[in-house]
């Protein structure tokens, strides 16, 4: 029931937001325009699921942005030298394998280096956002690759729509938001995460396998950029190895005005959904209503600023 | 079993939320139906540019902003900050909007589809500025109206070879751009005429000015010989001038670029760049916005337009200015 009581602010305050932007634009409310609201915040949401669990163990990861150039390049490299231009199945999945395949080395290595030794988190994944991205930059030389057109199967992740109607990265992100919110919620493993980010001392000692449940957050922290990256890549009919720079602190963003706290132990997946939601309203309703950018940004860093001083104020 | 309940509550409230966030109001989220406040305001137009951190971009929608709104109609300008993710979004609220036309300066110039295609669903109009598309594109946009970028580099080489025919130079790029690839292309076309030029070495530097001074400063470094320089605009050059000017080698190299900026003719003006070859972006706005309406009128209008570039050194920089 807490849980609940916590969502109930940033519930009302979606509400609001909705209403006033449907004051400024009278057709912000219409079914189209809200689909297309959750198909934008697909990609970021999805980060932020990542995210959730590594800030929950009072980590973080700077090389998400990266990762989803890195592994759109990888992807549509492999889609190119595999299948050409015809489509086969069987060597599209091998070609998406490969791209998350590479953010599974990532997260692994994370981990690896974030439990085994005493070197931040902060630092390690702002190295492997350097690495990652100079990966990404090998391929073509650092200029856009298209996507062939007859990869439709590729193309229909981030562009299709299941039954005509809803677009199939908002599909994928909800199927993840239940996966991971099962995972956090239902399971052992989130039971850890919980103890690990409350206490990492503590859960040394009750035996929690500590080493391990790190490397898994770090690992899914991957490969959810590596999903994300696959969905971005797909939207922009192309793969561009200078993509995602800043994804990672809009993800971040997401997941503090959910009412993560930073310090580690405390959030929900539920949370981190709302807040991606938020930020996703502020950005369209800003933009429909005709507001100029430069505004923009100073009103999402006052929603992002309020946001977590009222949850730290009632966390006190 | 706390935590249960507390999963269940919140999957519901989920589960409320989707069929709110789709089903709220009857309006109509498309077509040209448009309310009374806005149908008083004419139609909606908008444009999507790839940054608007660079003057020539903020005249090229001032160009389009009087010509749509001498109309009664209004115009909406967008920044993409070099984002193609965030171009997508503008468009697609542009779209949703139900504009009746939109103009788009794409940041990743084989990245447009997915929009393009969007548009075409909903019938709206697109016409492409400054920098062309994808050939395969083509059929999606009206036309492409931008400057005639390979004339403005055959118009560089030739100031260059005017005053320094034996130039030993180098290329300042930016190859993600079409319109750079079409202006160096012109560079190097109109070179052939000058055996004597040499091109030392071709490289990337952001088109802008923090760019290109470390990519100069190694430049110097290397080629001791080096005479002149072609940069791909205005940006560009004046980092070339700052590293030049710090390392005291201005006065013994000669550069050209392309542009017409302000900043840029007050350098000719100070005798610290040679020439530019001057794009009128404010025409450029103009041209496409008539051709908008023109195309919205049912007329027939050409893929490819065109507009005049002009070359402008001390002699003329003066006048030019006025005259802008």
């Amino acid at each position: 029931m807490k849980v609940v009581k916590q969502m109930v602010p940033l519930l009302v305050a979606i509400i609001i937001l909705l209403l006033l932007f449907r004051i400024w634009v009278p057709t912000f409310l219409s079914a189209e325009n809200m689909l297309n609201l959750t198909q934008q915040i697909s990609v970021n949401t999805i980060l932020a699921f990542g995210m959730t669990l590594v800030i929950l163990i009072g980590g973080i990861d700077l090389s998400v942005g990266a990762m989803v150039a890195l592994v759109g390049t990888t992807t549509v490299f492999c889609l190119s030298a595999l299948s050409g231009d015809s489509q086969n199945l069987f060597l599209v999945f091998a070609a998406m394998l490969a791209g998350l395949g590479i953010a599974a080395i990532f997260g692994t290595f994370h981990g690896i280096a974030a439990s085994k030794t005493a070197m931040p988190p902060f630092i390690i994944t702002l190295a492997s956002m350097l690495i990652a991205r100079g990966c990404a930059l090998r391929f073509n030389s650092g200029l856009p690759m298209p996507i062939e057109e007859q990869q439709t199967f590729f193309l229909a992740i981030g562009n299709g729509r299941l039954f005509d109607v809803i677009p199939i990265p908002v599909v994928i992100m909800l199927t993840l938001f239940f996966l991971m919110a099962l995972l956090l919620h239902r399971t052992r493993f989130g039971q850890h995460v919980y103890a690990l980010g409350g206490n990492r001392e503590a859960a040394l000692y009750t035996g929690i396998p500590v080493v391990r449940v790190e490397i898994l957050v770090y690992l899914l922290c991957s490969l959810m950029a590596g999903v994300a990256g696959m969905i971005h890549t797909a939207q922009l009919y192309s793969a561009e190895p200078g993509s995602g720079e800043m994804f990672e602190l809009t993800a971040i963003a997401a997941v503090v005005v959910g009412g993560t706290s930073f310090t580690g132990g405390r959030g929900t997946m539920f949370g981190t959904l709302i807040g991606a939601v938020i930020i996703g309203i502020l950005d369209k309703g800003l933009n429909q209503a005709g507001v100029h950018y430069s505004l923009q940004y100073i009103v999402k860093g006052a929603v992002i600023l309020i946001a977590v001083y009222l949850d730290v104020r009632r966390n006190r | 079993m706390n935590s249960a309940r507390k999963f269940l509550i919140s999957s519901l409230i989920v589960l409320l939320l989707v069929p709110f966030s789709i089903g709220c109001s009857e309006d109509p989220g498309s077509g040209p139906q448009k309310s009374p406040t806005e149908a008083a305001k004419g139609k909606l137009f908008g444009v999507s540019f790839q940054t608007l951190n660079n003057p020539f971009f903020v005249d090229l929608g001032e160009g389009l902003k009087k010509e749509i709104e001498a109309n009664g109609d209004r115009l909406v300008i967008l920044d993409a900050q070099f984002n193609s993710l965030k171009q997508k979004n503008d468009l697609s609220d542009l779209i949703l909007q139900g504009a009746a036309g939109i103009f788009v300066n794409p940041v990743n110039w084989e990245g447009l589809k997915g929009s393009l295609l969007e548009a075409q669903r909903k019938n709206v109009p697109i016409i492409i500025v400054d920098a062309p598309v994808k050939k395969s594109d083509e059929e999606l946009i009206v036309c492409t109206v931008a400057s005639d970028n390979v004339l403005a580099g055959k118009l560089a080489a030739q100031a260059l070879a005017k005053v320094n025919p034996k130039a030993k130079l180098v290329v300042l790029h930016l190859s993600v751009n079409k319109a750079c690839i079409d202006r160096v292309e012109g560079f190097k076309t109109e070179m052939t005429q000058y055996p004597e030029m040499e091109i030392l070495d071709v490289q990337e530097a952001k088109g802008t000015t923090e760019g290109a001074r470390p990519v100069m400063r190694d430049l110097i470094g290397r080629y001791p010989d080096l005479n002149a320089v072609f940069a791909i605009n205005d940006p560009n050059a004046l980092g070339v001038i700052s590293a030049l000017d710090s390392a005291n080698k201005l006065d013994q190299v000669t550069i050209v670029t392309v542009d017409g900026s302000q900043p840029g003719i007050k350098a000719i003006q100070a005798g610290k760049l040679h020439s530019t070859s001057a794009q009128f972006p404010r025409e450029i706005g103009q041209i496409a916005a008539q051709k908008m309406l023109a195309h919205l009128r049912g007329e027939e209008v050409e893929k490819d337009v065109k507009v005049r570039v002009e070359l402008i050194t001390a002699e003329n920089a003066e006048q030019f200015l006025e005259a802008n």
